[in-house]
């Protein structure tokens, strides 16, 4: 058993020392992806909470075919996903492109920031698991519940959209 | 895969960083919290039910049912409740019989129905629902004593100034319903049927946890290959 599943185990029977050094191994690539997707530090750290919480409350269900990072990408989209709805929501339109952040100390990075916002969210999720993490095509599949194929679409299509948006600006 | 400019450009955008300070200290307090307040009213509700539906809820207390088919219909009553109140349940399919009550509150309550969940509407709105703009405090008056709440949501019925106002079961436990709704997922897709449902539909309570991906919209489903479900019709509920 490798030491991520070894770590679950004694997650789910309760061991906090196991919890931290889960959180210290993923912690920082659950961020990133959180950041990026929602924008901001506070709304990223709280769904980075509320995935590990998840994970806490539900480790007596972790299956080990599963690959702990799998399962924790998959509760962490989850989260990510839902907030992303309620941000539409609070914009009062379902499917707009969220608004780049309003901060931020490098100017191309607002810029790639806004170019990212006007993918749309699924592929969003897909680019930021493949970014972070440098995850395969049948990595990303396993976690959204996807086919390759609609991967490397999905994939492809962000790119082309990033890729538009950059060019335009002059950035690639 | 050959690596372009693009490729390099996101992998510096997306550097992760290391996690930061206390972040599983703050988790396990999160936690902790969380198995000690548990469920609203402990996931403890006595349902009155008759053969036609649901005829009242309430903590505490007794369930009654007169017949065969009341019992069946307060035992679905009573996972349904369940369901929703640990997060799991974004509807209610069980009817509800509200036919001891006057016309005018069976109007409010209905009106109250039709407010969406995880949504909050005045109490204004619901008088101009029923065509009785004037009647604000009586609208008030008659969700104060519905009889089934939860069920019939007249938590998602607020003040004008958005805050939450009065509740039979208390101001905090409206706090409590609304932070719960706010926090629930609303659709669901099964990796292994590929069908997304809206949560707490009777597919995906077959479906194993280890199975589930939240969507935020049945597009977004249908662009990754999922299709909507035909028992709860998400599209047409969204």
């Amino acid at each position: 058993m490798d030491r991520d599943r070894a770590l679950m185990r004694d997650v789910a029977a309760r061991d906090d020392a196991a919890f931290t050094e889960l959180v210290e191994r993923y912690g920082g690539r659950l961020l990133a992806v959180a950041r990026r997707l929602l924008q901001t530090e506070a709304d990223a750290e709280d769904a980075v909470q509320r995935a590990f919480l998840q994970c806490y409350l539900g480790a007596a269900g972790y299956r080990p075919e599963f690959a702990v990072s799998t399962w924790l990408y998959r509760i962490l989209t989850n989260v990510c996903v839902d907030e992303l709805r309620r941000q539409a929501r609070r914009r009062g339109a379902a499917d707009a492109a969220p608004p780049a952040p309003a901060r931020d100390a490098d100017i191309h990075r607002l810029d790639l920031a806004r170019a990212f916002g006007r993918v749309p969210r699924e592929a969003r999720v897909l680019l930021a698991l493949r970014y972070v993490d440098g995850l395969g095509y049948r990595d990303l599949a396993r976690i959204r519940g996807i086919s390759v194929n609609t991967v490397k679409s999905q994939l492809a299509r962000g790119k082309r959209i990033l890729r538009r948006a950059l060019d335009t600006e002059g950035l690639l | 895969m050959t690596r372009d400019r693009l490729d390099l450009v996101l992998e510096a955008y997306f550097r992760p960083t290391p996690a930061p300070a206390g972040l599983a200290a703050r988790v396990l307090a999160a936690a902790r919290e969380v198995e000690r307040v548990g469920l609203p009213f402990g996931g403890r509700l006595a349902i009155r039910a008759s053969a036609r539906g649901i005829v009242g809820i309430a903590p505490g207390g007794r369930s009654e049912a007169s017949s065969a088919a009341a019992r069946r219909l307060a035992a679905r009553a009573r996972t349904e409740l369940a369901e929703y109140l640990a997060g799991r349940r974004t509807f209610f399919s069980v009817p509800v019989d509200l036919t001891s009550l006057p016309a005018f509150q069976r109007r409010v309550l209905q009106a109250a129905r039709e407010i969406p969940f995880g949504e909050a509407r005045p109490y204004a709105w619901v008088a101009h629902r029923i065509g009785r703009p004037r009647a604000v405090r009586a609208v008030g008056t008659a969700l104060a004593r519905n009889p089934v709440p939860l069920v019939i949501p007249c938590h998602r019925v607020v003040r004008s100034d958005g805050t939450p106002g009065e509740y039979a079961l208390g101001a905090a436990m409206k706090r409590r319903l609304h932070a719960l709704e706010e926090a629930t997922p609303r659709l669901e897709g099964c990796t292994s049927t590929r069908i997304v449902c809206r949560v707490g539909c009777a597919h995906g309570r077959r479906m194993r946890p280890a199975n589930r991906i939240v969507f935020a919209s049945v597009g977004d489903a249908r662009a990754l290959g999922y299709r909507a479900c035909r028992i709860c019709r998400p599209a047409a509920a969204a």
